[in-house]
């Protein structure tokens, strides 16, 4: 796997964890029967995601800060052969490499980065 | 929506014998067979939540959870530890039974927090622990579920 795809891929993971935690249900959840301190746990995940964000080329950064921060997800799954950011149909050359997941594929129509699920 | 529809026997474990709890996390991750890459990424993401807090809610019980894109679709696991794991859980106490759920940052039929609703609620069943001590192969398990209805 392309190693900025793997960080984007966590960083991802921490900021769906991060707004999770910042609304109702899931905040209550963690804070009731995990008794998790909720305050305190956003400011680790921040923190976490800008040390991850130091990891990734600028240009690669801008894109993802852009996305994020637009309320919408940055990396998506090709299931199908269709990018689940805007549903088009993704080229088949590249879904057709031994491992896409081992290039920073982009969607060439809506910007997204690439993820292959197993 | 029953718990016993997300089990597959495959991906119950009733005889852990891990040393810690991150050998335990990774042992349980490994039931969903992924590639390596995914349950490394899956792992480090269990492990972070583990570290805003603990999922042992006590009674011998954890819930270790997240979401990530590197599944498809929501997975469970069940594990027994008879020994018992160091899970740093709320009482202190050595956790022996352990549900793992994952899922993917958006389902289509958003099954993530009430399976891990039930899960709970199954887990505050006074007799519970008593019965997940006694159950001997996953079978078992599955029946306990849908005797418990949940
Ligand atoms: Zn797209």
């Amino acid at each position: 796997m392309h190693e900025e795809l793997e960080t984007l891929l966590e960083m991802q993971d921490l900021h769906m964890q991060l707004r999770a935690l910042e609304e109702g249900e899931v905040r209550d959840l963690e804070s009731g029967l995990f008794d998790m301190g909720i305050e305190e746990a956003l400011e680790t995940l921040d923190q976490k995601i800008l040390e991850l964000q130091g990891r990734l080329e600028p240009r690669v950064q801008d894109r993802y800060r852009r996305l994020i921060s637009a309320g919408n997800r940055a990396v998506v799954p090709v299931l199908g052969g269709v990018c689940y950011g805007c549903f088009v149909a993704v080229p088949t050359s590249w879904a057709a490499e031994a491992d896409p997941n081992d290039k920073l594929n982009v969607c060439q129509n809506c910007g997204r980065f690439h993820y292959y699920p197993t | 929506m029953q718990l016993r529809d997300f089990f597959s026997t495959d991906a119950i474990a009733l005889d852990l014998t891990t040393e810690t709890k991150d050998e335990t996390l990774r042992t349980l991750v490994g039931l969903f067979h992924l590639d390596e890459k995914s349950e490394g990424i899956l792992f480090k993401m269990l492990k972070r939540r583990e570290n805003l807090g603990s999922t042992g809610i006590g009674r011998g019980i954890a819930i270790p959870h997240c979401r990530s894109l590197v599944v498809n679709r929501l997975r469970v696991a069940f594990g027994r530890h008879t020994p018992g794991l160091d899970f740093k859980a709320i009482d202190e106490k050595p956790v022996h039974y352990i549900f793992l759920i994952v899922a993917p940052p958006l389902e289509v039929s958003n099954q993530y927090l009430p399976v891990l609703g039930k899960i709970a609620q199954f887990s505050k069943e006074p007799d519970v622990p008593e019965q997940l001590a006694a159950v001997t192969k996953p079978e078992e398990f599955l029946q306990l579920l849908e005797m418990k209805g949940v």
